[in-house]
């Protein structure tokens, strides 16, 4: 038989001090709830904000246009070259780019499987502010079919009408089988062409078309260089920077305010969440200093058996090993205590947002990642004080 | 590893007056003590027997000189080397007992026994009968007598595997009765480990044959 902790647990005097010992694994467990939900509901804002935000590479991308006042009605209201270049100029914006639009007629019918023909807007951008490029999306003089990219709102808006007016309904994935028949016309010229749904975008709200193909229309049909644009879209790594807002007010240039304001709101959920991780912090630190102060206190009074077992040939490196191996399940029953309290109001909260997301009921891994950390840093912390003061009889 | 010798080289207590020093057959001498051996030390009070104990022990560092065990420093031993050193080859009977006051006496032998456990736990019980405090082993320490406490502290002493027993007045609460079996269990006990005795007293201990008796 060889030592343990029971052949020197009679020596360590920790009756007195219980209270202490308690409130530290309370003070504990709640301080590793409160971090673990904080780190928990952080993600689930992540997934809230990212699933209705269109960000890109972690970048967010807003389409900006002329306020239309009293004032400037009847004008010119679109962005020039020298705008365009001051936008793209300003260091809190990536990048820029303008959606031009066609300069000449545009009609669109889908034959004689949807019945329906109607004039339409075309509009294009540079390929990397779309979100859903795909390998078909090009043109080149002289083809005959194009390359649609539609808004996904529009789907979604012909769909509600569709039935009224005896059309029938498209899935997503269908809608890309729907051969549509484009005519151009302007006062240069006519042109008719096959076109294909090759993607939905849930960025731009317009119908896209390859920028080479309505540069060379606008040019061939409309007999015009595509110089201005009624919309600019910007890339900004945070949409809702002060500054960016202040610069776009005193433009006077009109942001989609829906998206500022999910943003804001994302900052002032995220900062609420982070205060919470902080004040989380707080918490475990300060039941880890009263975790010290018991153990300090039951060195304290265990002080002249700790030396006499010393004496008798215990080493302090033992007495300190077996003292924190005892404190390892008692952490790690805190511990998983406060990941089942987590997993539960997860649970809980992925229910009473289900009508909305479909968020996770399971906690996320990072969460499980700070819990070990969390046990890791409990265990160690123990042993060196426990160590320290061992070494300081 | 077998521990073939304790050294005492000019070893001096920084606290002791140089007059003591003068007839001294240990302090600022060089003594050299063998596995096997009875070596018996005798002094009055307040001349540093303890302190001796202490020192050899290694308890205390207060002295100029040095204390070789196989050689090597005790002074130079760190906290493990110097556990190691009490675990398994020195064992000690210290003149004011140092057992643990609210524990059993049970207790106290026992967690000595457990630390290198050397005889089993009916071993302890025949010690225990033998020297007369076997109806004792389950009261705490605080509550046997003087001469009770003694004989548990000496019981617990031969608990472990030792090539060195280190007795500071050992019988000095007890009658010669007591006295008597108590010495006749540590020479058997001495005996079977090869151990050397290092009896350190106000006067000779009358039955304890000594091979050598040093005047501290």
């Amino acid at each position: 038989m060889t030592p343990n902790y029971s052949t020197i647990s009679p020596f360590l005097n920790s009756t007195k001090s219980k209270w202490s010992r308690t409130l530290g694994y309370i003070g504990l467990c709640l301080g590793v709830v409160l971090l673990l939900c904080s780190v928990q509901m952080y993600m689930n804002v992540q997934q809230f904000i990212s699933g209705k935000e269109i960000k890109k590479s972690g970048y967010d991308f807003v389409s900006v246009s002329k306020l239309i006042t009293d004032q400037n009605m009847g004008k010119d209201n679109r962005f020039n070259a020298a705008e365009i270049q001051e936008i793209q100029s300003q260091p809190f914006i990536t990048d820029a780019a303008p959606l031009i639009s066609n300069e000449f007629r545009a009609q669109i019918s889908a034959g004689n499987i949807i019945p329906f023909s109607t004039d339409l807007f075309l509009e294009a951008i540079q390929d990397d502010f779309i979100d859903s490029v795909t390998p078909s999306f090009q043109w080149r003089p002289g083809e005959l079919h194009v390359p649609v990219i539609l808004s996904a709102d529009y789907l979604e808006m012909y769909n509600i009408f569709a039935p009224s007016q005896d059309l029938p309904q498209l899935s997503e994935s269908s809608i890309g089988k729907v051969q549509l028949q484009l005519d151009c016309s302007g006062m240069y010229g006519s042109g008719r062409y096959s076109a294909g749904i090759v993607g939905l975008s849930s960025r731009i709200s317009t119908i896209l078309v390859p920028k080479s193909f309505l540069e060379w229309a606008n040019q061939t049909y409309g007999g015009k260089k595509t110089e201005h644009a009624a919309r600019v879209y910007i890339k900004t790594e945070n949409i809702s920077n002060p500054e960016l807002v202040q610069f776009l007010q005193t433009k006077g240039y009109f942001v989609n305010k829906e998206r500022t304001r999910s943003a804001r709101i994302k900052v002032i959920l995220q900062s609420f969440v982070s205060g919470l991780g902080i004040f989380s912090v707080i918490v475990i630190l300060l039941s880890m200093m009263l975790f010290a102060f018991y153990l300090q206190l039951m060195i304290a009074r265990s002080k002249d058996n700790l030396k006499l077992l010393q004496t008798l040939g215990y080493s302090p490196t033992w007495l300190s090993h077996m003292m924190s191996k005892r404190w390892i399940p008692v952490y790690a029953i805190i511990i998983v205590v406060a990941c089942m309290i987590t997993i539960a109001l997860q649970y809980a909260f992925s229910l009473a947002f289900s009508y909305k997301e479909s968020l996770s009921p399971f906690i996320a891994w990072p969460v499980v990642g700070v819990a070990a950390f969390l046990l890791i840093i409990c265990i160690w912390f123990n042993s060196r004080l426990i160590s320290r003061e061992l070494n300081r009889l | 590893m077998q521990a073939s010798s304790i050294q005492l080289e000019l070893l001096v207590p920084e606290y002791l007056e140089k007059d003591k020093l003068v007839h001294s057959q240990v302090w600022n001498t060089r003594l050299h003590f063998r596995i096997g051996e009875r070596i018996q030390i005798v002094a009055p009070s307040g001349s540093g027997k303890t302190s001796l104990v202490h020192m050899i022990y290694g308890l205390r560092k207060d002295f100029s000189g040095a204390v070789l065990c196989d050689g090597k420093p005790l002074k130079s031993f760190n906290p493990q080397e110097l556990a190691s050193w009490r675990k398994n080859r020195i064992s000690v009977v210290f003149q004011d007992l140092r057992l643990f006051p609210d524990q059993t006496a049970e207790r106290n032998i026992e967690v000595k026994r457990l630390l290198q456990p050397y005889h089993n736990v009916s071993k302890v019980t025949e010690m225990a009968k033998r020297l007369g405090v076997y109806e004792k082993l389950r009261q705490t320490a605080q509550t046997c007598s003087y001469g009770e406490q003694q004989r548990i502290a000496i019981i617990r002493a031969l608990q472990q595997p030792f090539d060195f027993l280190l007795l500071d007045e050992p019988f000095s609460h007890l009658d010669d009765r007591n006295a008597e079996r108590a010495l006749s269990l540590i020479e058997e006990e001495c005996t079977a480990r090869g151990a050397a005795i290092l009896m350190i007293d106000l006067q000779e201990v009358p039955l304890f044959k000594a091979e050598r008796t040093l005047h501290l």
